[in-house]
């Protein structure tokens, strides 16, 4: 009997939920999801070849910057801004640094924040102490050119905060102008 | 292959299963700004990997696949996006939207209370329970489909089943919706 019941209202659920309603999608929103993929999508794309695809000449600044920083960390040197990794440049004269990024797994949608010394600009972004996107990490270091402008000699210190979902990291780098 | 062809190989990849995908993305989420969220989050991951989607022998299940990972693996955001859908009252809205009509408004009144307090019992369900009810009794996969596209063995879907029904007839002849 409880049975018989049972299989009775288990038969109505199931008209109940063959009875779901399933709205259609607006008819232009297929085409404006592919016009955002495919626009988001070489973005990414491009994001990723710009903080991997460099050569040769990418690697031996990275080499200096990493000779710099073990020469920096030397205990002899008591100031401990010293043990801050740093490039020196010169004033008006555009020099390219590069930020390195490891990473253990693939990471999309990560937020990368560059704040700026006063009067050291990034190159293409004129007047903002601060520049804000969003990128695509790949498994493994990842490299992210930032060339800059100092328009005054006091230099100072570049910060470039990552995040991503709950986890962030702060990198610092010493700016000196001479 | 210049952007223009990359955009046009991929669109002829995709499109034939964007009806499918849409159902699915509905199914999984269950409401529209969420569907649509989770839509277009799969085609921006799918352009990335345009290179394997074209060596791929059956894209619409590939797809079907990758939004469903998509989805557990955001389903915090999507979840945290679903309530505050459902505090807006705006859940059974838009869930209500497409249902067809009949030529008796009382017993469309009937009709549409029923489908709303389905839809609250819905949402008391785990999403495992609700997303193998929804696309086995509502969408038609078969257990066999549900464990392709989940990754989950036939044996655990068909217990998910049962106990999401059960769940579903106790919650909804405890309100009264059926007897």
């Amino acid at each position: 009997m409880q049975n018989t019941e049972t299989n009775r209202q288990d038969q109505e659920i199931l008209e109940l939920l063959k009875d779901y309603p399933m709205p259609s999608a607006d008819a232009a929103f297929y085409d404006r999801a592919l016009v955002r993929a495919t626009h988001e999508g070489s973005r990414r794309q491009r994001n990723r070849w710009m903080l991997t695809g460099f050569g040769a000449a990418v690697a031996a600044t990275i080499a200096a910057w990493m000779i710099g920083g073990m020469l920096l960390s030397d205990p002899q040197l008591s100031d401990p801004e010293m043990t801050i990794p740093g490039v020196t440049m010169a004033l008006a004269q555009p020099r390219t640094v590069n930020l390195v990024f490891a990473s253990a797994t693939a990471l999309d949608s990560a937020r990368l924040t560059v704040s700026l010394p006063a009067g050291i600009e990034l190159d293409g972004f004129p007047g903002q102490r601060e520049i804000t996107w969003e990128t695509s990490l790949n498994e493994g270091k990842n490299l992210l050119p930032l060339t800059l402008i100092a328009l005054t000699p006091a230099g100072g210190e570049l910060l470039a905060h990552l995040e991503h979902e709950n986890r962030d990291r702060t990198f610092r780098l010493r700016v000196d102008v001479t | 292959m210049s952007t223009a062809e990359q955009s046009l190989a991929f669109e002829r990849l995709v499109r034939p299963h964007f009806d499918r995908l849409y159902r699915l993305a509905w199914r999984l989420t269950g409401a529209k700004a969420e569907a649509e969220d989770l839509f277009q989050e799969l085609l921006i991951k799918a352009y990335g990997k345009l290179d394997d989607l074209v060596e791929i022998e059956e894209p619409g299940s590939w797809l079907c696949r990758v939004m469903y990972n998509l989805f557990i693996d955001e389903r915090r955001r999507f979840a945290r996006r679903r309530l505050h859908t459902v505090e807006e009252g705006q859940l059974a809205g838009d869930g209500l939207e497409g249902l067809p009509g009949t030529e008796n408004p009382v017993l469309d009144n009937e009709r549409l209370e029923r489908i709303r307090e389905l839809d609250k019992a819905l949402a008391q369900l785990s999403d495992e329970h609700r997303v193998v009810v929804l696309l086995h009794d509502t969408e038609g996969y078969k257990l066999s489909e549900i464990e392709e596209l989940t990754g989950v063995p036939v044996g655990t879907v068909k217990s998910r089943l049962h106990r999401a029904r059960a769940r579903l007839r106790e919650i909804l002849v405890a309100n009264g919706t059926i007897f």
